[in-house]
Order: structure tokens, then sequence, then C-alpha cells
């Protein structure tokens, strides 16, 4: 909470926090506050430029383009939430794991890890997709395949010297479980740095998802989402050249927001900041581990990612 | 560590805004480079090369003729491929490597007298001899593709070594036409006798170009072939042939000199023009279509297909598809060909009441669930999906890598409904195959009823010279699309976009040639 409180101070993260509810509203009642059918499809007015009766014009099927993109939120958002909750899963528990699970267990997540990283984003998705059917759930769930070794050593990185303190090994001493250790003790210096991980990994994984869409890979047509709007709009910009300037805003505003809350988070202390409980030493060595392990992975893995779209 | 209000941080801040800054020196510097190059560039590229056609088009499955897998390759393979025939603008055979041929009395043996002097690209002799073993191993090899239209041929042989005698199982007056295309095209035999899996990256043929390198998916490179026997006509020095440019580039692409003449969509040609460059809409023998199994539920029922064909509003697809540049059709022949059947002009007019009605007579009055495959979900897919709902069709649309949909739509047969587009084929029997045969490609359900096989028959025995062949042609079209379950949508124009400095493209209906063309 002191993080949160510290975050919200800043006027970075408020103004990130104001457009991610934004999306987060568009993303859960986008459907329901569209004017118009978003599948809804009139031949006789394609590619119609906006007006009264379509905000933001009609796309080459005659479909309102502003519903569209309303309704293709949920799509988009809803997928990069889903990859990152499965990273989540996949990447904490494991990593938190591997400190308390002796010598074998942690070599062998350790393997694991390496060797998932050196997978590329978008080309496991598509196999994950070619694999088990094309639909937004499989990929997504490949993509959190893959962000899982970034919270694997991101938490690992952050408890590795928590483990060390004092005060831990004075709960150790007293007989407290190791369960016991993990959620009062170990948890809450860790979450926030997961929290800093979590934001710039929702915005890796809505860039892969956009990247998906655009490719046709992962959604059922004719279903709107931000990056097929952007794929299908290329196709007519000479009738409609500021067309796909729509769903790339959409896109770079959410990504934008999700990486200044990530740097807003980090500002405010929260990743591993020295506190009372933890003292000196502790934090020197997480973020030791963190700027080895940890902290290049999402730069190099989004690097990767423009190559491969 | 919080930046604000750690002091120790300002360097670092500072660093990113240098960055930033370099970052953005760097873009403008790169972005006037770029702007720099095109305005100096010469319209068109002619300084790349003069007399080199540089097409924007499609690279070919194979360049080997009897392994090809798509119509659509015939006219790359016609760049390195030359054939006893070819086709002139109106699809009727005329000579080729063969400089005339004769049928006997009973149609039932044709005889191809060469051209004398004939050589391949690489300069081995062309005779009867290597003509022989060049459609012997498409009529024999197991695995070959072009096998299944030559069924009719018993046996061929090279009596002289200008003549090659074609003897047939039955009469067949389609040969000529047959041999224009990939089933006719002359390989060198001294290629596939010694290395015959090279061909496919290495073309040895006859044809007015040769292949000088390759790279697949990406681009070919062609010379012109002296040797050709109508090398005259060839006023290009080179060819260089890309895949097909993607339509929001395409445009930019023709003024930049990366090709000089490209196919593009029918939403890019108020753009072509706008930019200066010469546009051709050339009537061809491509048609949208809808592949449909017959013998998958629910289309075992006629009923259902009739419907499937009535609830198709063909207008409205031709007019955001391909914007206008075309024509709606219930047939596989385009208007002027002999085969076009005027009697099956709107037979499958758009009428939602009617397909409602002969659901309902199916017992489907409640709603029908179908799968409608395709390679790219936007555009038709999906108002072939809206329209079919008005209906009670309710569509799922499916979509399948492109490089799968050969394996999947035409050699399994497993898809309910494909979108599709039929290339059109050199001979009338041979699109008749095609589309409708027991075993046809885009004939999913393997049957073809017995009244279309007879019409087939009688039109595989009418002379084409016949004033009676088009009257039996156009029979079987009107038997077909009747009896059949394609479901034909609109007719496919070829639009070819150039620069200025290129003079006008023969309009040849088949296959594109470029016999004449030059490049200033």
């Amino acid at each position: 909470m002191r993080t949160l409180r510290r975050t919200l101070t800043l006027p970075a993260a408020r103004a990130a926090l104001a457009v991610l509810a934004v999306v987060a509203v568009l993303a859960v009642f986008g459907g329901l506050i569209a004017p118009q059918d978003p599948l809804a499809q009139d031949t006789t007015r394609v590619l119609q430029g906006p007006s009264g009766a379509h905000l933001l014009g009609t796309d080459y099927l005659g479909r309102d383009v502003l519903s569209r993109l309303l309704a293709g939120t949920g799509r988009s958002v809803l997928g990069a939430v889903e990859s990152v909750g499965a990273a989540m899963v996949l990447g904490v528990v494991p990593g938190l794991a591997s400190l308390w699970l002796g010598r074998a267990f942690e070599w062998a997540a350790l393997r694991v890890v390496d060797a998932l990283m050196t997978l590329p984003f978008t080309l496991f998705a598509i196999a994950a997709v070619g694999v088990f059917g094309n639909g937004l759930n499989q990929a997504m769930l490949a993509l959190g395949v893959l962000l899982a070794p970034l919270f694997f050593r991101v938490s690992r990185a952050a408890a590795v010297g928590l483990r060390q303190a004092q005060y831990v090994e004075a709960a150790e001493l007293m007989g407290a479980s190791r369960g016991r250790i993990l959620r009062t003790h170990i948890a809450a210096k860790v979450l926030p740095t997961i929290a800093v991980t979590t934001a710039h990994a929702l915005a890796t994984a809505l860039l892969t998802v956009a990247s998906l869409t655009f490719l046709g890979v992962g959604v059922q047509p004719p279903a709107p989402t931000w990056g097929g709007m952007l794929a299908a709009d290329l196709g007519y910009l000479a009738q409609q050249p500021w067309a796909p300037v729509l769903p790339g805003v959409l896109i770079m505003i959410t990504v934008g927001a999700l990486n200044l809350l990530a740097d807003a988070i980090r500002d405010s202390g929260a990743a591993g900041a020295p506190t009372r409980a933890t003292g000196r030493r502790p934090w020197r060595r997480t973020r030791e581990a963190a700027g080895t392990a940890a902290v290049p992975q999402p730069r190099e893995r989004r690097s990767d990612e423009a190559v491969a779209a | 560590m919080n930046r604000a209000l750690n002091p120790g941080s300002a360097p670092a801040l500072l660093g990113r805004r240098k960055l930033l800054g370099l970052g953005l020196g760097a873009g403008a510097a790169m972005a006037l480079a770029a702007c720099g190059g095109s305005s100096t560039a010469a319209p068109g590229g002619h300084s790349a090369g003069a007399g080199v056609l540089k097409w924007g088009w499609a690279l070919p499955t194979s360049w080997d003729p009897v392994f090809s897998s798509a119509g659509w390759d015939v006219h790359a393979l016609s760049l390195v491929y030359a054939g006893l025939t070819k086709l002139d603008p109106h699809g009727a055979a005329v000579p080729a490597l063969a400089s005339g041929w004769t049928y006997d009395s009973a149609g039932t043996r044709v005889t191809f007298t060469l051209r004398p002097n004939l050589t391949f690209s690489d300069g081995t002799a062309l005779d009867a001899a290597a003509v022989k073993k060049s459609l012997d191993r498409g009529r024999t090899d197991p695995k070959s593709l072009v096998a299944p239209q030559l069924t009719s041929v018993k046996a061929i042989s090279a009596p002289a070594a200008n003549t090659v005698v074609i003897d047939l199982t039955h009469p067949d007056y389609q040969i000529p036409n047959l041999l224009a295309g990939k089933t006719g095209m002359i390989v060198n035999p001294a290629e596939f006798g010694a290395n015959a899996a090279s061909l496919a990256a290495r073309p040895a043929g006859a044809g007015p170009f040769t292949l000088t390198s390759y790279t697949q998916n990406e681009k070919a490179v062609l010379r012109r072939n002296p040797g050709y026997w109508d090398a005259a006509s060839v006023k290009l020095g080179g060819f260089e042939l890309y895949p097909l440019p993607d339509a929001s580039t395409v445009v930019a692409a023709l003024q930049s000199g990366q090709y000089n003449v490209a196919q593009i969509p029918g939403s890019q040609v108020a753009a072509a023009q706008a930019a200066g460059l010469e546009v051709q809409v050339i009537p061809s023998m491509v048609v949208a279509t809808l592949d449909v199994d017959s013998a998958r539920a629910p289309f075992t029922d006629p009923r259902v297909v009739q419907a499937l064909k009535f609830a198709i509003d063909r207008e409205a697809l031709l007019k955001t598809e391909a914007f206008g540049h075309g024509e709606v059709t219930y047939q596989p022949f385009p208007k002027g060909y002999a085969g076009y059947d005027p009697g099956s002009d709107g037979l499958f007019a758009y009428d939602p009441a009617k397909a409602k009605a002969l659901l309902a007579q199916a017992g489907h009055a409640g709603g029908l669930d179908i799968t409608l495959t395709t390679s790219a979900a936007a555009g038709v897919p999906e108002q072939i999906q809206a329209q079919l709902k008005q209906v009670g069709i309710n569509a799922k649309i499916e979509v399948i890598p492109q490089a799968q949909f050969t394996q999947i739509i035409y050699i399994q047969h497993s898809r309910q409904v494909a979108v599709d587009q039929f290339a059109g084929r050199d001979s009338a029997v041979q699109a008749f195959q095609v589309l409708f045969g027991q075993q046809g490609l885009m004939n999913p359900g393997r049957a073809t009823p017995p009244e279309l096989t007879a019409a087939l028959d009688k039109v595989t025995r009418t002379p084409l010279d016949s004033p009676d062949y088009p009257t039996v042609l156009q029979a079987a079209t009107a038997t077909a699309v009747r009896t059949m379950p394609n479901v034909f949508l609109y007719t496919v124009p070829r639009i070819l976009a150039r620069a200025k400095g290129v003079s006008p493209l023969p309009e040849t209906t088949v296959v594109q040639r470029f016999e004449g063309v030059t490049v200033a």
C-alpha cells in the first residue's frame, strides 16, 4: 500500500492510471457503449469519412469504425492480461520455490527458464496456434509461457536477498512454516518488483497481441481487434490514409501508459527500495541480482519482437 | 530508486534526453535521405537497366511444369518454357514450337510438325524425340500433376525429327489447346534425365527467357533467350519476377521503380492512375468461386447447395472486393468465350427469400451451421458470412495458412466450403475436369453426374473449328452449373499497372504474354 501511495503522488503515474482506467472501462463495456453494431455491414456506405452517422467513418465493408474500435478493445487488452496472468503463475511461484525447494529443483528450473528465454514470442505463438488451433487463448497462453521466465527471474532475484535477512532467519528459528514465511515476510517485499515487471510485461504482451492479430493469428473473424483493424486499413490507404492512425494511436497510448506506470512504480522506490525491515545489505544484493538477470530481459525481448513483427 | 527524490539520478535523465535527441536527429536525417533518394530516382527506375521488365506478380510453386501445383503458375512458367502451341488473345490454339498440326479423320491421331532448328535455352536440339520424352514424362511420372489431363493420350511417337504423333484413346480435339499450357510445356530431357529435382528451381525449357538467378519467395531474374523460336517478337533484354506486391505499397513501389509492371487490386486503380501510372484492366479467365463439398452434410442435399447459391449477393461482393472491376457470373467462363452460356445469365440471382424457402424444404428452417474455409478472412469471406446469416446460415470462418491451402483444399478435400478462385485453363475440357471432374482439384465431392460426363464427352469429340462446337460447349456449361455444387461469384480481371516507359501489354485472356513489349 505504501508503494501504491507513493506511486500515486507522481503526476505521470496518475496520468497513466487515468488512461488505463479508460482502457479498462472500454475493455469491459466497449461492446455495450458502441453506438452501432460493430459487425453490421452496409455495402452502400463503404470507406466513408467521418459523419454524424459514423463519427470515425466506415471501413471497407461499411462497418462503423468507432464501434469496432470500442468493441475491439476488450479482445486486444484481455489477451494481454491473460498472457501476463499465465506468466505470473508460471513464473513467480517457481521463482520463489526455486529458493526453498533444494538445489536440484533450482538447477532444473533455471535450465528450463534459460531454454524458454531463447524462443521468440511471435513465432512461438504462431506455432502454438498451428498446433492447438487458431484462437487467442492458445496464442496468449503460449505467450504467457514465454513471459514466465521474466517473472521467474525477477521474483527470484528480489527474494534471494530476503532469504538471508535476519528477520526471515529469526522467523525460521521460531518455527514459522515455509508457507507463512513466504506469505508474510517475502511476498510483501517481492510484490512491488513484480508490479513493475507486470506493467512492462503487459505492454509487451499488448504489442504482441496487436502483432498477432495484425497477422490474422488468434482471432476469429470478423471479430474486431486493434491489430486486425490496422492490417485491414492498410489495404485502403488510397481511400482512407488516416484510417490506420486510429487503432495505431490506441495501441500506442495504451502501451505508453503501461510503460509510464511501470516507470512510475519503479521511481517510487517500489522495486526493492530499502525498507526498515530489509535493511541495506539485502537491497544491494537484490539490485545486483536483478540488474544482471532480470531487468535487461524485457528490453531485449521487445527489440526481438519488433524484428519478428 | 526514485529519480524525483534522488539528485543522483539527474545524469541518467539527461542521458535519456540526449539519447532521445540523438534518435530524433538520426531519424530526421534518415527521412531526409530517403526523400532525397526518391526525388532523384528516375521515374520507373529505368536507370536500373534498360529493357528490363520488373513484374510484381507471383513466383511459381515450382519451376517444373509437371510438379507445379497452382494453375496460376502458368504465367511465370510461360516465361521460360514453350509448348507445341500457344493461345491467341481469345484463347484459341495457334502454332508455337509446332508450325502446324493435323487430325486424322477419326479424331484419334494428331500429328504436329515442328519448326526447323529448334533449340532449348542451353543450346541442346529440340526435336521430336525430345518432345516425346517431355510429354511422356508428364503422362507417366507417378507424381505428375498434369497426368490427369493426358488420360486420352494412348501413345506418343516421333517418326521423324520434326514430326510428333499423338495417338488418342478416343477422339479429342482439345489436344492443341491443352498443350498450350503447363501440360504441354516442353522440358529439356537432358535435365530431367539426370537431375529432375533441380528443375523445381532451375527450369530447362525453350521459352522466351532463361532463368539466371532465383531466390525463393523473393525474386527471379531472367534474360532474353536468343534461341527462342519467336525471339524477334521479344523486345525485352531481361525480366525480373517478384511475388505479389502488398496492396498498401504497390503504387509506391511502382513509382519508386521497384517494379515497372505490377498486379494491383481494384482498390488501388484510382490511386495508380492519380500517381501517373498506366492501368490496364485485362479480361481474364479467372473467376472467384466457392468450392463446395457435396459429399459432406449438409451439402449432400442439393436444395442446401441451391440455397447457398441464391443466398449470395454477388453484386455486393464485386463492388466491395474489386471496386466494380469484373462482372457477376454464374458460370466458369467469361462473356465472349466460346463456352459462355447466355442461358445461365442470372441463374442464381440474389434471392434470400428463395434461399430461406429452400433451406426450410431441406429441413433447416431453424438455421444451419457451416464452416467457411479461407486463407485470408478479410473481405469476401466476412461479407459472405454476413450474407449467409441473413438467410439463417451461420458460417464460421476458418483461416488456414496460404501455404497449406493446396494440401488441405485441393488434395485432402477435407473442408465443407472454401473461398477460392479458379485461374482458368487453356482448354475448355481441362477447365471442366478441374472444376467438375471426379479427380478435379476443385470438385471436393468427387462426384460427376452422368449427364455432365456425356456432355463433356461430346465436347471432346467435337472439332474446335466445327460450327457446332460453341453450342456443344455451352450445353455442357449449362449442365455443369445446374448440376454441380461449385458457386461462381464474379470474374476477376487482370489489373496491371505499369510505369510510363513500358509499352502496352498484350491483352491475352488466359496467360499474360510479353511479345512486343518494350521498356524505355
